[in-house]
């Protein structure tokens, strides 16, 4: 049963595609942003849910992948383009105060790291659970620390 | 101010909260699969805010650069790519590698375009960051 299989042991592999999955939200920030520039924030939003949703219905028709188990996943688990979608309402609201963009970033970013942490450990919303070690934790605060410092002081404003 | 604090933070635990919906998914389809519910989704919901709210073409949105349009097709790989990589390697980790991938790539666009920065800055950023990778990569290794 799938809940009860291990999930596939981590290899580089899974490392370097979450590492390069954060070099495309650089270019995503910079198409996004750009479209912003022109049109309104929430346009810079629906367009690329839009193109999206063209490029992954081609990508479904031409790879046709497999459902990994027959059964059907819960109907809560297809709603992360909602909270995706509130995201972009919260961040924009945020950014547009005096925290203005450093400052929204950083505190997302925390308030990103604290939800992974807490997922993990409860294995929250039938995720593998996975107590994070001290060597998470440590690996959380460089990143961060390296993280606010290239937001800071980075670029100049 | 207490309430632009909440949701910046609030903005944080939405993106862990979509990541962790859409591996759910993933879990019993596939990673396509989960970014094609994301986009739909995300595009009935924006839609509906749109309908609300209303606005959604003023400006010149037209007058934008031809790549500009180009951020849907990156996030069908970006959700994807989460989506896989939180069933093998956990929440904590995917996060912190795809915040190190973000913040190093920025570097690297940031140098490429001429944007003016502190070097000191940018060395020690990116210095500690592949720290953190370094530290955490240790206890996977078998």
């Amino acid at each position: 049963m799938w809940a009860m299989s291990s999930p596939p042991a981590p290899r580089f592999i899974h490392y370097l595609g979450a590492f390069a999955a954060g070099g495309l939200i650089s270019l995503m920030l910079l198409t996004n942003g750009t479209l912003a520039q022109y049109g309104t924030l929430l346009f810079s939003s629906w367009v690329p849910h839009l193109t999206g949703t063209v490029l992954a219905i081609a990508i479904l028709l031409a790879l046709k992948p497999a459902r990994v188990t027959p059964e059907r996943p819960p109907l809560w688990a297809y709603l992360g383009g909602v909270s995706g979608g509130l995201t972009v309402i919260a961040t924009s609201a945020a950014m547009n105060s005096a925290l203005v963009l450093s400052g929204t970033i950083a505190l997302g970013l925390a308030g990103q790291i604290v939800f992974s942490l807490f997922a993990d450990a409860r294995g929250l919303f039938g995720l593998p659970q996975r107590m994070p070690g001290w060597r998470d934790f440590a690996g959380l605060t460089l990143i961060s620390a390296g993280a606010l410092v290239l937001i800071f002081f980075g670029a100049a404003p | 101010m207490i309430i632009f604090i909440a949701l910046a933070i609030a903005s944080g635990l939405l993106v862990g909260l979509s990541r962790q919906l859409n591996g759910r998914l993933a879990l019993s389809t596939n990673a396509w699969e989960s970014s094609f519910w994301n986009h739909i989704v995300g595009l009935g919901f924006v839609s509906l805010i749109a309908l609300i709210g209303g606005g959604l073409f003023t400006g010149a949105p037209l007058d934008a650069p031809w790549w500009a349009y180009l951020g849907g097709p990156i996030g069908v790989l970006f959700i994807a790519a989460g989506s896989w990589a939180i069933n093998r390697i956990g929440a904590a980790q995917t996060a912190m590698l795809i915040i190190a991938g973000q913040m190093i790539s920025g570097v690297l666009i940031d140098f490429a375009m001429g944007i003016p920065g502190a070097a000191w800055a940018r060395i020690l950023g990116v210095a500690l960051i592949l720290a953190g990778i370094w530290v955490t990569r240790q206890s996977k290794s078998g």
